[in-house]
């Protein structure tokens, strides 16, 4: 590992920035950056006496996540080191850090302990102790991952360029090492918690200093988070006795005993008590007079501050006049719904891996599908893994990863999912996870819906991205956050695979897309003209209201005028398991198995199928049970059948429906001629040719590396 | 240097980049393998795992939770006792 980068924020802190810096000449880190903003102690004579780059910011540019930012753009170490003015490193610390990031290939990030220093309290140095071997029970370097704790603190922390620049501080005003820690887990990176790599920092306040300061700290809480500290005699008593008993223990193993264990005891007694009473004080601090608030705040503060303070978090906190009061509603996420996207918009997406020669032409590729959550019936997954599960039989690696951005399957563990998506769809015989915390990297790694693009793109180890696009999402929403960040999954130059001509042109035309079309594949063994009896009076609709592209309305309505015009016709509705309130007689069948959908199709005279966007499956099934169908003209089924082909087409124009359906109800001739051609057509549409297609398209991604690797 | 000896050099250097690419598909098909023989393995235990991840239950958490150790000493001990039980029913019925 080479490069590293020392920054140390400063503001007056001359106390200890002469012994932090002669520690660092003597740790020899590559370069070491201050930033200070707007020392008048001394700090910046100091920093340049050391030699080392100085960056003097205004005070109100200053902010924790925002300078930790600017510094480390700064900077050009592979490692760049954060400490605070007041922690001097231990020796061994940077090569402890060093040693940290070979413990695992995923490391972003690693911090060490805080030391007490000489003068330092034992009741701190206890605490201190005591939480950090919480990170370490065997004394080791321990990696933690998605799951463990976030914590991470920019006294004494070490970051890996690659992870700062996927990730970044958050412009918070404090705070912002534990929203990294938590950012840094959640996208898949992994932290080290590394004990040799320690400094020392705490220090001591003399007992009434450190009183006042509690006080001040938890009124802030109040202020900032309405955190109201309980105080109640017993539970408060019992609450020092335990810590002092700690303390206690904490000396006599280090050899003190006698009259300097009573005088710790005593200190300790003080110590505890007298921060619990200046915490409930504190949080408290709006009900006393502002004399006793002046005299008992460490920074001189007599003022009311907010009325917030004062209250608790749930009643009005800011009453101005001519405003309702407002509520303080406490934070409820760890992340907002689409924070990946705004990380990719940040960061750009992770860099692909350098292309191997020849391998759009290996006969075995790893492949990893990553997936939006499902349920059963969804007709878009069910394409994806009837050509998933046979490119696995074809000998590649497969997995799936199930990219769970809204939250439906909170509840659902991976083995489920797997489970669900066998009985579901096909015998997939991978495995199956949920969100990317045991990523392994991949050749192609492929995104099948607007909301697996964002996830994928953060995806470090793979050759290459591919897009299989199985409609036009933006269409599905109208103006809204959705319609904005589908359409923009379309512009990070992804090789899309698009399940129709139709789809492939607009990619191309209306995104300046690389794109190629696959055929979606029919089921033989299933749908085929089955043996019954097949009944000339009736239609049969596909009315899945719930997915608006289906037209729904318009397609009840042209029921309705054919009703009008034949009201002995048969009308049976599938695909919801809702009944719809519609003006005429119908049969209600619900969801159906794909056996049962192909009986109904060798029943039916007439199916009715709308699509708004791309064209889906079911037409081609219901042809290939010799069904003839009626879809919409002018949108994408010219595409694959054209103007006059199996499908009776007709625009969107419920009573040009109903001529449509009435056309084949009555011409015998002509119903013979599509069923026959509908059935003929698609024979050689089968999920082995789409497989063929996708792949095709899988090793023109990984073509498309090699050659812009070769330009 | 003679046009003879660069003309060797030449197909040294080919023969080196040929070995090198040869390596090169051999760890790669390595790689797919390790890969394939990884998925199979977590599919497996993901099929054995179905009903534990069904009922949410994290046997390793649930074992480190206090008394778990505990409850586990105490299922031992009724266990050897009823297995002694079990034995000195034999014996007396082969007496």
């Amino acid at each position: 590992m080479s490069g590293v980068s020392v920054v140390i924020p400063v503001k007056d802190g001359a106390r200890y920035l002469e012994e932090l810096l002669d520690a660092l000449e003597r740790e020899r880190p590559d370069e070491v950056l201050v930033v200070d903003s707007g020392s008048r102690d001394g700090s910046p004579g100091i920093a340049r006496a050391h030699g080392v780059e100085l960056l003097e910011i205004e005070p109100g540019d200053f902010s924790h996540g925002r300078t930790r930012n600017l510094a480390a753009e700064r900077t050009s170490g592979e490692l760049i080191c954060f400490l605070t003015q007041d922690a001097t490193p231990c020796p061994g610390w940077l090569a402890a850090y060093r040693e940290a990031f070979t413990l695992a290939d995923d490391v972003g990030a690693a911090y060490g302990p805080h030391l007490a220093r000489p003068d330092t309290s034992p009741m701190i140095a206890r605490e201190l102790a005591e939480f950090f071997a919480g990170f370490a029970t065997d004394g080791g370097p321990t990696v933690q991952r998605r799951g463990d704790a976030t914590f991470l603190s920019n006294v004494n922390a070490c970051y890996a360029r690659a992870c700062w620049e996927q990730i970044r501080f958050r412009d918070v005003p404090y705070s912002e090492d534990q929203a990294f820690g938590e950012d840094l887990l959640a996208a898949g990176w992994s932290k080290v918690y590394q004990p040799a790599a320690a400094v020392l920092h705490a220090h001591d306040y003399p007992p009434v200093e450190f009183m006042r300061r509690y006080f001040d700290e938890y009124r802030g809480l109040r202020e900032a988070k309405g955190h109201v500290e309980p105080f109640a005699l017993a539970s408060s008593a019992g609450h020092v006795r335990r810590a002092v008993g700690a303390d206690r223990r904490w000396l006599r193993e280090r050899g003190v005993g006698g009259s300097e264990l009573a005088r710790w005891t005593a200190r300790a007694t003080v110590h505890h008590a007298g921060r619990k009473m200046f915490s409930a004080l504190g949080s408290r601090a709006g009900d006393l007079p502002a004399p006793v608030r002046g005299a008992l705040s460490l920074e001189g503060r007599d003022d009311n501050g907010t009325a917030s303070a004062q209250r608790p978090p749930q009643a009005s906190v800011v009453e101005t006049p001519g405003l309702p009061a407002t509520e303080q509603i406490p934070k409820m996420l760890d992340a907002e719904g689409y924070q990946v996207v705004s990380r990719i918009w940040a960061n750009g997406p992770a860099p692909l891996l350098d292309p191997v020669p020849g391998m759009a032409d290996r006969e075995r590729l790893r492949l990893a599908m990553v997936i939006p959550m499902f349920a059963r019936g969804s007709g878009g997954h069910n394409t994806l893994f009837q050509i998933f599960t046979r490119l696995e039989q074809r000998g590649h690696a497969c997995s799936v990863w199930v990219a769970d951005m809204h939250g439906y399957a909170r509840e659902v563990w991976p083995a489920v999912l797997r489970e669900q998506i066998r009985e579901f769809f096909a015998p997939f015989e991978g495995p199956v996870f949920k969100d990317f915390g045991s990523w392994q990297g991949a050749d192609v790694v492929m995104t099948t819906g607007w909301d697996t693009v964002h996830p994928a793109l953060e995806l470090p180890g793979c050759r290459a991205r591919a897009y299989i696009v199985n409609d036009h999402e933006p269409e599905f929403f109208a103006a809204s956050t959705e319609h904005v960040l589908s359409a923009d999954t379309y512009s990070y130059g992804m090789h899309c695979i698009a399940a129709s001509p139709w789809l492939r042109d607009l990619l191309v035309e209306r995104y300046g897309a690389s794109a190629e079309a696959f055929q979606l594949g029919v089921d033989h063994s299933v749908y085929r003209p089955r043996p019954v009896e097949r009944r000339p009076d009736t239609v049969i609709y596909y009315a899945r209201h719930a997915t608006p592209r289906r037209a729904v309305p318009i397609g009840l309505m042209a029921l309705a005028e054919l009703k009008r015009r034949r009201p002995d016709v048969r009308v049976v509705l599938f695909g919801a398991n809702e009944q719809l309130y519609a003006s005429f007689d119908y049969e209600h069948l619900g969801v159906l198995s794909p056996p049962q959908l192909s009986s109904l199709y060798s029943e039916a005279r007439v199916g009715l199928c709308l699509s708004l966007t791309n064209f889906s499956l079911m037409p081609k099934e219901m042809l290939a049970c010799g069904l003839p169908c009626v879809e919409l003209s002018g949108i994408s089924a010219e595409s694959i059948f054209g103007e006059d082909g199996p499908l009776e087409l007709a625009p969107l124009d419920s009573n040009r429906l109903a001529d449509a359906m009435e056309h084949l109800l009555e011409d015998d001739a002509e119903w013979e001629r599509r069923s026959r051609e509908g059935i003929s057509y698609v024979a050689s549409h089968t999920w082995d040719q789409a497989t063929d297609e996708v792949e095709a398209g899988l090793r023109r991604a990984l073509r498309d590396r090699e050659a812009l690797a070769g330009s | 240097m003679s046009e003879m000896e660069q003309t060797a050099t030449h197909r040294d250097l080919e023969a080196e980049n040929e070995r090198l690419r040869v390596r090169v598909s051999e760890l790669e098909n390595e790689l797919v393998e390790v890969q394939a023989r990884t998925n199979a393995v977590v599919a497996q235990w993901q099929e054995r795992a179905y009903w534990l991840d069904r009922w949410h239950l994290d046997l390793n958490a649930l074992m480190r939770r206090r008394g778990a150790s505990e409850f586990r000493a105490l299922i031992r001990a009724l266990r050897s006792v009823v297995w002694a039980g079990k034995r000195a029913r034999r014996r007396l019925k082969n007496q």
